[in-house]
């Protein structure tokens, strides 16, 4: 019986430390990121272009280009990895500074307008090391369709910062986050 | 031989809590729930500071001044002259092994943040971002470090088993056949267990909410 009652104290002790441990914290809206591939609403409207898959369809490059095309993106994506990074420590900071922010911004818009072509057929894992799935080139128009909309989710805050609008950006930055998340968990392998 | 009690009930919560996060944080990770990754974690390094505490004031078994010893004892039970109940000389090691392991694990996963700068751990804002990138590899490193300990636990079971004695059972009763005349555990307060729980969900709630004056 005592033990009993010990486990149901623990337990609502363990509870009442479950808050939400974002809330404490300024980078509140780094959660709930998981719940799946809902992309921004705005970029719906330019998405499912079939003309789009252009880039993807073109013949295969030969096999130093791939080779480096393969090795320039992954440079692009770590680049955006960065600019990510930088954004959110930024906006967690006490004074963000709008010119650092209006960079990042910069970074992810120019960045985001590449990724469609940056994987031609033929820049896939049975080419070179690379992250990138084969259903990139199964399901080329599901991929088209994220990285426009991960581009207009990019636009839209690159706006902001350039209106020098931080609240804005704070608040469409997850956006972004759930667009890089959107596209990543189907196209992009674990690492090694 | 009658069956008396070895472990209490914290310690007992404590291990199968801790083992069920562990394999918890490795499934979110790569399952592409790096919150709840980030969730467990902080889980952990609650019961890392519980389990610290409870060493200092819990039942006889689960305290350190009872199964840290000497190199002398570890070579006494290598002859077999031991005699008591809880960590052996030589298994006190590897518990301290493991505690120290997976604290380390969760001190770099405090200041890591993930590849695509989508989360941070709660401390991550106090380093830059290539101190934070430093961290995760780090943080994937050391991952290794924990599982070759599991295994050595693992296995450690397993010779013990073979030779006879059932180690895992008493870690879910509490309770296991003692020798005659062998000291038997003093248990600790509940009250006592509460507190230290109490403190340790405290000082994480402190760590998430970005410590020292909640934020860098």
């Amino acid at each position: 019986m005592r033990f009993l009652g010990f486990v149901a104290a623990g337990a609502a002790l363990l509870l009442a430390g479950c808050g939400d441990w974002k809330t404490g914290q300024a980078n509140s809206s780094q959660g709930n990121i998981a719940n799946e591939s809902r992309v921004p609403e705005t970029a719906n409207a330019s998405a499912v272009a079939p003309a789009n898959n252009m880039m993807l369809l073109a013949a295969a490059p030969p096999k130093d280009q791939a080779l480096k095309i393969m090795h320039d993106r992954h440079e692009a994506m770590e680049g955006l990895g960065k600019a990510m990074k930088t954004l959110h420590r930024e906006l967690d900071s006490a004074k963000p500074d709008i010119n650092v922010i209006r960079a990042q911004t910069a970074t992810m818009a120019a960045e985001a307008a590449k990724i469609p072509s940056q994987f031609p057929a033929g820049t896939g894992p049975d080419v070179g090391k690379t992250r990138a799935k084969p259903e990139i080139w199964k399901q080329q128009q599901l991929f088209v369709q994220r990285s426009k909309q991960f581009l207009a989710a990019a636009q839209a805050i690159d706006a902001a910062a350039k209106a020098g609008d931080v609240n804005k950006v704070m608040a469409l930055h997850e956006n972004v986050d759930k667009a890089c998340k959107a596209c990543h968990d189907p196209f992009r392998a674990p690492e090694h | 031989m009658a069956r008396q009690p070895v472990w209490d009930l914290p310690v007992r919560l404590f291990h199968w809590t801790l083992a069920a996060l562990i394999l918890f944080s490795w499934w979110s990770v790569h399952n592409h729930h790096t919150d709840w990754h980030i969730w467990s974690g902080c889980a952990i390094l609650t019961l890392l500071i519980f389990r610290l505490l409870w060493g200092f004031v819990g039942s006889s078994t689960a305290r350190f001044s009872t199964f840290v010893r000497g190199p002398r004892a570890i070579a006494g039970y290598w002859r077999g002259t031991w005699r008591g109940i809880g960590h052996n000389p030589l298994g006190a090691l590897s518990v301290l092994a493991l505690l120290a392991a997976v604290a380390v694990q969760v001190g770099l996963g405090l200041f890591s943040e993930d590849e695509d700068g989508l989360y941070m751990g709660p401390l991550a804002q106090l380093i830059s971002v290539d101190a934070s990138d430093k961290a995760r590899d780090l943080h994937e490193t050391w991952f290794n470090v924990i599982l070759v300990l599991i295994a050595l636990h693992l296995i450690a079971i397993l010779y013990y088993r073979a030779r006879g004695r059932k180690l895992t059972l008493p870690m879910i009763t509490g309770r296991a056949e003692v020798e005659p005349g062998t000291e038997p555990m003093r248990p600790g307060k509940w009250w006592a267990a509460l507190i230290c729980l109490a403190i340790g969900i405290g000082i994480t709630r402190w760590i998430i909410a970005g410590a020292p004056p909640f934020g860098p």
